[in-house]
């Protein structure tokens, strides 16, 4: 891998994350009424003083370009602004919730990943076979449904009628002096049903995405070599077809990222789960704007890191694209 | 809101057309949509009833009072009166929404991928951009700036949702401008304009009225998100609404939150069933997916 | 002396959107060790689907190994537990296929995918069995093969994916090696060098080689005898030289018209006109017969079986009756 390669495209993801900033800000400039009052929080009830010192803060007496100045200065050291609604800095507020949120995501990218991946491999043995039919069924209906419709009902078929899980939140109060082990184990217990109410949708689709793949790749000559050397067919399946048939899945698994992210958004509200969807969704009911804002921007920073990643492990599992830029 | 695309009397269209008749899904798929439009259009005509009123006992089980087959939710509303008049305004969002995210998608990506150039890297970077931006909280954010009615939650979700068919369309031109019909047609001397128009883009149509398809489908989902939360036009009843407003009772009755879930399901399901069925009758060597 | 691999009455058939179809039809065929046996004919013969059909690796469904047997070695292969085969597949006998461009896995090295041949039928160390691939890239005449192991196979061109491929396929010494058309894909000075590697390599390691073509001009540099496919049948074998100076089926006359010589300028490149029809418009008579100038109503009701009418082997019923 070429570092030039890795500046180039942390330094275009820089470049995003700053458009990103100057989107928030034109956002607000954006929004019906004085930017003061916006900023404040219509729910705030904001006194003339408050406004006031925003109005110094945000310089929004000056020009608007210096205006932007100051505002994306104000970003990069790190000064997301305040929450009137929660009383703190935006800044904080996130650092306390996207801890949850990444979890809550990865898991459930790494659950429809590897199950996906295994059902369409497993369909791709039989192209018109009984596994086949169900992945192109279930694919269907998992884009069909929503979210956090799904959510709803694993909370009343898993919590309630049959209780195994618990049907929100991300920890008990009651574990709250034990030990390490007990708590991980806690938070697993309760990550269960959020983490495949997200997972289904992506599930379905990497299932058909993987199954094409593979019935694409097991037609190629390589996979005909392979079988010509003696190679049992499990290893033809999954060492040789799959790690070819793996590269658009993981294109796609980037492209995904955002996606997830919104859908996390949701389960998040079902689920009661402390994270930065839940934040959004919290702070959008409050019109509380610098922290909407901010979770804008980190959510849109946690897009930018997964595609730097997706590209990073695209180069290296595909050996074509290594040592060119 | 069609139940299909319009079809021009060309012989690949027909045959598209005869390909999609055989093809049981898709035409099961085209009952189902058509079922639920002809209800939530037509459906209070037969079935009087407010959705607001408050009209019985909260959370009436359904099937035990004749009158309200599907019971009644946390305030005692008619669930029923709440699925048809929920219905129309979803529908409407969905359909208007895919209608700008194509017309944005389209001009931008044919101007990107016809003019090539520094407008393709320009209309790329920003399409880049958008895509970065989580589309949900996206929407959210424009739909709480401009206060929500119909007509803004269709504008946010399009203006959330055009990269892919941007993306798309400039595909297709990149692929489409290098044949030799093209050529043909700059030969005789037609305008950028015209070829874009009436040369390129009714080639490209196949792929753009599958994409077309399912951008109805994840705008009808979105529409539902966003009601869902509370985000949607506070003056207007819908299936999203319906979920959202009951959810705090879910353990105590399932009916209220799952009769309009599976309006969506159905409604989605049945457009990705047409999708499909457009996409097997324009790609027939692509049976296998 | 019993052939090394002895292939007969062969009957392959596909299931097809027309119904079923027969691929291969009485397909008899047997290679001596040491020796190199041209299959000859165009696209669409049945050749390919005879070294698969050996192979083991007809898919099935929608292909069937409808009737007779592949032995090897005085062992039966139609019929032999999958397990058996995969054995047998790589270690007794290896195969080389056209297309060296797409034949091998482009996210491995090709110093690997040796390694993993050798390693799949010899119980050695992967370190061993790299060591092994490097001496073999060496062998099939690959430069600085130490380096060349650890490239991807996009880094090399196609007539060094082409000696990668056949120092995979000997890299277990194999009886028979199969050769689909090695050099088709290729230049014509490399197809040259691959000929003269497989020769040598043939010298080294004994190997009988079946060589499968559509070149006429290849059989004559390469083959001991030769058989040559028309429509899922042979029609005509024999030793090389006599089907090149003395060809009896109209087939095999016009294949060797099809090959450019210096010095022939009396007449221009011939072709055979017309096309290998569709396995399933297979009618009762000479396959052969809507193409070939001599048909005549024989031919086109009877089916010509293999036999010797004078020279050599033969499936025609023209040759039979003296007219041609």
């Amino acid at each position: 891998m070429s570092s030039s390669f890795l500046l180039r495209r942390v330094g275009y993801g820089l470049v995003l994350m700053l458009g990103v900033v100057v989107l928030n800000f034109l956002l607000i400039r954006l929004a019906p009424g004085d930017p003061a009052t916006v900023i404040a929080g219509e729910m705030g009830g904001a006194t003339e003083e408050m406004l006031e010192s925003i109005r110094e803060e945000y310089g929004l007496n000056k020009p608007l370009i210096v205006q932007l100045g100051i505002y994306v200065g104000n970003v990069l050291r790190g000064n997301m602004g305040e929450s009137f609604f929660f009383n703190q800095p935006v800044a904080s507020l996130i650092a306390q919730r996207i801890g949850p949120t990444i979890l809550l995501v990865i898991t459930a990218q790494i659950l429809s990943i590897l199950i996906g991946v295994f059902l369409g491999v497993i369909a791709a043995r039989k192209p018109n076979g009984v596994m086949s039919g169900f992945v192109s069924v279930f694919a269907t209906i998992g884009y069909a449904v929503p979210v956090f419709w799904t959510g709803i009902m694993l909370i009343i078929l898993f919590a309630s009628v049959f209780p195994f899980f618990p049907a929100e939140g991300m920890q008990s109060v009651r574990l709250r002096g034990a030990d390490v082990f007990t708590k991980t184990l806690d938070i697993a217990h309760h990550l269960v049903l959020p983490a495949f109410t997200l997972a289904i949708i992506y599930l379905a689709q990497y299932a058909r995405l993987s199954r094409a793949s593979m019935l694409e790749v097991l037609g190629s000559d390589y996979i005909r070599t392979a079988r010509a050397k003696g190679a049992a067919e499990k290893t033809v399946l999954f060492k040789h077809a799959l790690r070819n048939a793996a590269l658009p899945i993981l294109t796609v698994a980037g492209l995904q990222f955002g996606n997830l992210i919104s859908g996390a958004l949701l389960v998040e509200t079902v689920f009661n789960w402390p994270g930065m969807g839940r934040l959004a969704f919290d702070s959008i009911l409050r019109r509380d704007y610098p922290t909407i804002m901010g979770v804008l921007f980190f959510a849109s920073a946690m897009v930018v890191i997964a595609n730097i990643l997706t590209d990073i492990s695209y180069r290296w599992a595909d050996p074509r694209l290594r040592g060119k830029s | 809101m069609t139940d299909t695309p319009d079809y021009k009397a060309e012989s690949p269209t027909l045959e598209a057309w005869r390909m999609f008749r055989r093809n049981v899904p898709a035409l099961a798929g085209v009952v189902i949509l058509t079922f639920i439009v002809l209800a939530t259009l037509y459906g209070t005509f037969f079935y009087s009833g407010d959705p607001y009123n408050v009209v019985w006992a909260p959370h009436e089980p359904p099937g035990v009072t004749p009158e309200f087959p599907l019971g009644t939710d946390y305030l005692g509303r008619d669930l029923v009166a709440g699925l048809l008049t929920g219905g129309g305004p979803t529908l409407a969002v969905g359909a208007a929404a895919a209608a700008i995210t194509m017309v944005i998608g389209i001009t931008l990506g044919s101007l990107a991928g016809f003019y090539g150039g520094w407008v393709d890297n320009l209309l790329m970077r920003i399409t880049e951009f958008f895509q970065v931006l989580p589309a949900l909280l996206f929407a959210m954010v424009l739909v709480t700036l401009f206060s929500p009615s119909l007509w803004t939650i269709a504008f946010a979700i399009g203006v959330v949702s055009w990269p892919q068919t941007a993306r798309l369309t400039r595909a297709e031109f990149l692929k489409i401008k290098e044949l030799e019909y093209v050529t043909a047609a700059r030969a005789i001397g037609a305008r950028n304009k015209r070829i874009i128009w009436k040369v390129i883009l009714p080639n490209a149509m196949p792929p753009l009225i599958v994409s077309a398809t399912l951008t109805i489908g994840i705008a009808i989902l979105f529409e539902a998100g966003l009601s869902f939360l509370g985000l949607g036009d506070p003056n207007v009843m819908s299936w999203g609404l319906m979920i959202g407003a009951n959810r705090d009772y879910i353990l105590d009755a399932w009916w209220p939150v799952t009769f309009p879930g599976l309006a969506i399901f159905l409604t989605v399901f049945a457009v990705s069933l047409i999708g499909d069925g457009l996409n097997d009758a324009f790609n027939p060597k692509l049976r296998e997916r | 002396m019993t052939a090394l691999l002895d292939i007969s009455d062969l009957k392959v058939t596909f299931n097809t959107r027309y119904g079923q179809v027969t691929a291969l039809d009485s397909v008899s065929l047997h290679v001596n060790a040491g020796e190199t046996l041209g299959v000859v004919g165009e696209s669409g013969c049945g050749k390919s689907i005879t070294a698969l059909a050996t192979m083991g690796l007809i898919p099935m469904p929608p292909g069937r190994i409808a009737g007779g047997s592949i032995r090897l070695a005085d062992e039966e292969l139609v019929g032999a537990s999958p397990a058996r085969m995969r054995a047998m597949r790589g270690a007794d006998i290896a195969m080389i296929f056209q297309e060296p461009m797409t034949s091998l896995n482009p996210v491995f090295t090709v110093g690997d995918q040796i390694a993993e041949a050798i390693m799949l039928h010899q119980k050695v160390s992967a370190d061993r069995a790299f060591k092994d691939a490097v001496a073999l890239l060496d062998r099939v005449g690959i430069p600085s093969p130490a380096a060349r192991a650890r490239d991807y196979p996009h880094q090399l061109s196609g007539g060094m994916r082409q000696r990668v491929m056949i120092a995979m396929a000997v890299s277990c010494r194999p009886k028979v090696l199969i050769a689909d058309e090695p050099t088709t894909a290729l230049d014509v000075t490399v197809q040259a060098q691959i000929f003269d590697l497989l020769n040598e390599i043939q010298r080294d390691f004994g190997a009988a080689i079946v060589l499968i073509t559509h070149d006429m001009g290849a059989i004559s540099e390469m083959a001991d005898r030769v058989a040559v496919m028309y429509a899922g049948r042979i029609v005509e074998e024999a030793h090389a030289d006599d089907v090149l100076d003395f060809p009896q089926h109209p087939y095999a006359r016009g294949l060797i018209d099809c090959i450019p010589a210096l010095g022939r300028e009396d007449h221009a490149l011939k072709e055979i006109p017309g096309v290998v029809p569709p396995l399933h418009l297979l009618g009762a008579g000479c396959a052969f017969a809507e193409r070939c100038e001599h048909a005549n109503d024989r031919c086109r009701h009877e089916k010509p079986l293999l036999a010797n009418h004078g020279h050599h082997p033969a499936a025609c019923h023209g040759v039979e009756e003296g007219r041609i």
